[in-house]
């Protein structure tokens, strides 16, 4: 799965600790996330929807779509 | 792109510290082992392989405590000092039935066993509940892991041994090579996701 998490970080100026915080993760999972090496639950994909204010499908895409 | 990396932030002082401590840990892990090791040339496989368990426990939590100190960050939220506890902790269970009857009686040594067996478990799980979601992924990756490759492995030891084809291992033996294939799992299952 691909997923704009970095884009949408770098945005705003957060670190990958400030987006950890933000999201209740370690800063390992949101490394993790963002070099596609984890793919999130769907509650956390959710949480990450909030916290960018975007809906899931435009920070989430199927690789293979 | 003007993303942030937490490595890139550390003040030079503390690479070097850290770098300098890990080096004293390495060294002195090395030095105690070599000892060990050639201060008993007779003793079974199985005990030099539980010692070296424990060495290596023991060495991870020694540079889990240092991380700790130095890159707060780089470790799931809660988990750090319950990661800590669990390795000292399995370091103790394989250190004890080899080392603790030298000073006190085979039932007393077993009855510590047992209470540190159960302040571990205690701490494992407490650390999953406090581990998130990707962590806890990796640690039930590790467990799929490490039983598929142990009951394979054990499946052939116990065909091999009923056929007469080797010799029985203890369970010394077998907790000790148990605890190698744990090892290695976590590696492999940390490193897929970037741990490591």
């Amino acid at each position: 799965m691909n997923n704009r998490l970095k884009v949408l970080r770098a945005g705003r100026d957060w670190s990958q600790a400030d987006l950890a915080a933000a999201l209740g993760v370690s800063r390992q999972t949101v490394n993790a996330l963002e070099t596609g090496r984890y793919d999130p639950s769907l509650p956390l994909a959710f949480k990450i929807a909030r916290v960018f204010e975007q809906p899931i499908e435009s920070i989430f895409s199927d690789a293979g779509a | 792109m003007t993303s942030r990396s937490e490595s890139s932030t550390q003040p030079l002082a503390v690479k070097i510290i850290g770098c300098l401590a890990l080096g004293a840990v390495g060294a002195l892990m090395g030095y105690g082992l070599s000892n060990a090791l050639e201060g008993n040339v007779d003793a079974p496989w199985s005990d030099s392989l539980a010692l070296a368990m424990a060495v290596a426990v023991l060495t991870i939590a020694g540079l889990s405590a240092i991380t700790l100190a130095l890159r707060p960050s780089t470790i799931p939220r809660g988990c750090g000092v319950l990661q800590i506890i669990v390795f000292l902790l399995a370091g103790l269970l394989f250190l004890a039935p080899m080392y603790a009857p030298v000073f006190a009686a085979p039932d007393i040594v077993f009855g510590g066993v047992v209470l540190i067996l159960a302040v571990q478990t205690v701490a494992n799980v407490m650390l999953w509940r406090a581990a998130d979601e990707m962590l806890r992924q990796v640690m039930s990756e590790t467990g799929a892991m490490a039983f598929w490759a142990l009951q394979t492995a054990l499946f052939l030891y116990a065909a091999a041994e009923r056929l007469g084809l080797i010799d029985t291992i203890s369970g010394w033996g077998l907790i000790g090579i148990v605890m190698a294939v744990y090892l290695i799992a976590s590696i492999v299952a940390a490193a897929r996701r970037g741990i490591a």
